[in-house]
């Protein structure tokens, strides 16, 4: 047996790719290490980097941001004074992006789920402890905790995939 | 099939080969048999090779030689096969090996062209209803459009029981086919045995050795109770050479059993997501269909207790998972210009001394333009066995399609995963196919493996429609690598 020195599972002399985690052994025998290939800059479970106090201190100029939600082909733009909140209104309170007419209770979309902001870096998402939580591109946010989003990156509200378009 | 020895094969030289490379070529095969087994007397591998290099060294005798050949060729298949590695080492443990086989009809050969006999079978369900089955009506029209007047086409629709929309006739009564086809109503439930019957009964309306027989089977849902019915259909209609490919639309519908339900006679399972996709799907998978070179091609699963077959699939025409269990491999058809190519997984039992293992390929199928039934054609392919095996890179379409089927499979088992209730396991697997996919430049399957993921920790399932994504996405990718795109036509 040999072991992949990715995942460290066990794989037949001979394999040619892990069964367990897909790494091409071949390359790790002959070379040391798997080959880099194209993409992997995407690191999938890397944490945008985090911000400081600085950076988050309020913005004053208003910006625009648009967003577009695939499956339900809505596409609104509203502008961001200091706060937009996401979630699904109730008989309390109406968030600034309110999800219900996309199914947003059916894709798990919490009554306040995460929040945007305009901070002197440029804008952040916030997940409020929701309960299927958020994802940006392909990270799943920390709760209560500011990540910079980016012109054209796609967020998860639970199961609701919405695309943000910063002007 | 009088038996000739492929000495072009056995030297590993091209039949064009200069008298110097077949020296070489010999020399080097020589030198791989350590001396003591140099005896022609009590070698046969070993006598092979001399009588190979003795014949093709005379210019006279490989005259003669090749005059023999062309005769043999006429009726032969251009088989090849490639293995990851030809030395493996003296292990104590077992070792895994992968052999790619890929089988081109001979040049000369355009194959004959058999007329079709096709009977589409229509689910015809309530949840069939508008979209689906507009499109599908849409697509049938179309496929009418592309048969010619000595096809014979027939039209089933199914809920719980089963219409002849169409009865098997030739191409030439177009209008009312087409009125049958307008004619159909979605009511009902979902009994595909009874669709299967009847399509069947259709196409044995005509006298079968003179047709290329095939039935699509296009279906949105899951059959009850009837599972069992529908794979003996299939399996006793494979032998009498009808075949079998069957599409899901939609999310709801049971992927494992119409694998199964294809697997007897080596056809196609397929994914059909959006409605409007429906004509694309049909319109590929009856190109080809007719042109039959070598039809219910097999391999003979009678291999020698040094290896076991791990994992069959088929690569072209399409990719399938072959089925093992039985004592022969159902492959399908050669069409007439195109390849057929599978890849076979094995495991070699642990070596505990140096010799040479000779693997036999043994095919076997029926040639309708030769009119000739249950044709053999049998190959080995040797592999060394050695204290020191030298790291040999594998040879990059066995790599490609490796990686490719790799994936297909880690998903397989994400679901295996889910289904024993490992769902932390099953998620972590998910994320490593999720950056593998991203390596081989599938962002959106990336990105559906990514968010399947997240759905199993937080749903403890896949989601139905990603689960079908990504076991067809995964499985066509093979296709899509440059070794076994089918669209070259040489």
């Amino acid at each position: 047996m040999i072991r992949c020195i990715e995942c460290g599972t066990n794989q037949y002399i001979g394999a040619l790719f892990c069964t367990e985690c897909g790494a091409f052994l071949v390359a790790q025998i002959s070379k040391g290490k798997t080959t880099i290939l194209p993409f992997s800059e995407f690191a999938v479970h890397a944490p945008p980097p985090p911000l400081t106090k600085e950076e988050l201190e309020t913005a004053v100029t208003p910006r625009q941001v648009t967003f577009v939600i695939p499956s339900s082909r809505r596409r609104l733009q509203l502008e961001l004074q200091d706060e937009i909140r996401v979630g699904r209104a109730d008989t309390e309170t109406i968030p600034e992006l309110d999800l219900s007419p996309d199914d947003g209770a059916g894709k798990g979309v919490s009554r306040l789920h995460a929040s945007i902001k305009s901070v002197k870096k440029g804008i952040v998402l916030i997940d409020l402890d929701s309960t299927n939580g958020t994802m940006l591109n392909t990270y799943r946010l920390p709760p209560n905790r500011p990540y910079p989003l980016k012109n054209g990156d796609e967020i998860r509200f639970g199961d609701l995939l919405t695309h943000i378009f910063i002007d | 099939m009088s038996k000739i020895f492929d000495y072009y094969a056995i030297l590993g030289v091209d039949p064009k080969a200069e008298a110097t490379a077949i020296r070489i070529a010999f020399e080097a095969l020589q030198n791989s048999f350590p001396p003591a087994e140099r005896d022609r007397a009590r070698n046969a591998d070993y006598q092979r090779l001399v009588n190979a290099y003795e014949v093709l060294s005379d210019p006279v005798r490989r005259a003669t030689y090749d005059s023999l050949l062309v005769e043999t060729t006429m009726v032969d298949l251009d088989i090849a096969l490639t293995l990851s590695r030809d030395k493996i080492e003296v292990s104590d443990t077992e070792q895994r090996l992968y052999l790619l086989v890929d089988i081109r009809p001979p040049k000369q050969s355009s194959g004959q062209q058999l007329p079709l006999n096709l009977c589409l079978v229509i689910d015809r369900s309530t949840s069939m209803q508008g979209r689906r089955l507009d499109a599908v009506r849409a697509a049938v029209e179309l496929v009418i459009e592309k048969l010619t007047p000595s096809d014979v086409l027939s039209i089933v629709s199914f809920s719980d029981r089963a219409e002849v929309v169409a009865s098997a006739q030739p191409l030439s009564h177009k209008p009312g086919i087409l009125r049958g086809l307008h004619a159909i109503e979605a009511s009902g439930g979902t009994e595909i045995y009874q669709g299967l019957a009847a399509g069947v009964k259709e196409l044995r309306q005509s006298p079968l050795a003179e047709y290329s027989n095939h039935l699509i089977l296009l279906t949105d849902g899951h059959t009850y109770g009837d599972d069992k019915q529908c794979l003996e259909l299939a399996a006793r209609t494979a032998v009498d050479g009808i075949g079998i490919t069957a599409f899901g639309i939609g999310s709801d519908w049971n992927d494992q059993f119409l694998d199964q339900l294809v697997a007897p006679s080596g056809g196609q399972s397929g994914f059909i997501e959006q409605p409007k996709s429906v004509v694309q799907k049909l319109q590929e998978s009856i190109t080809g269909m007719g042109t039959v070179y070598a039809q219910n091609m097999r391999l003979q699963r009678s291999f020698p207790d040094f290896l076991s077959l791990e994992y069959g699939y088929k690569i072209v025409p399409f990719a399938q998972p072959l089925v093992l269990d039985d004592s022969v491999i159902r492959l399908g058809n050669v069409e007439g210009r195109s390849r057929l190519a599978f890849l076979l997984e094995m495991n070699i039992r642990p070596q505990t001394t140096e010799r040479r293992l000779s693997i036999p390929i043994n095919l076997v199928a029926d040639i309708p333009a030769r009119q000739m039934q249950q044709q053999t054609f049998n190959q080995n392919v040797r592999v060394n066995v050695l204290k020191n095996a030298q790291m040999q890179e594998p040879p990059e379409p066995i790599v490609e399609a490796v990686r490719m089927l790799n994936m297909y499979r880690m998903n397989e088992r994400v679901w295996e995963d889910v289904e024993a209730g490992e769902l932390e396991v099953a998620a972590r697997r998910m994320r490593h196919l999720t950056t593998r996919l991203l390596e081989a430049g599938e962002p959106q399957l990336a990105q559906q493996a990514n968010f399947e993921a997240e759905r199993i920790l937080q749903a403890g399932t896949m989601s139905l429609d990603g689960r079908k994504k990504l076991k067809f996405g995964t499985r066509a990718l093979v296709t899509r690598t440059t070794y076994f795109d089918n669209d070259d036509n040489d």
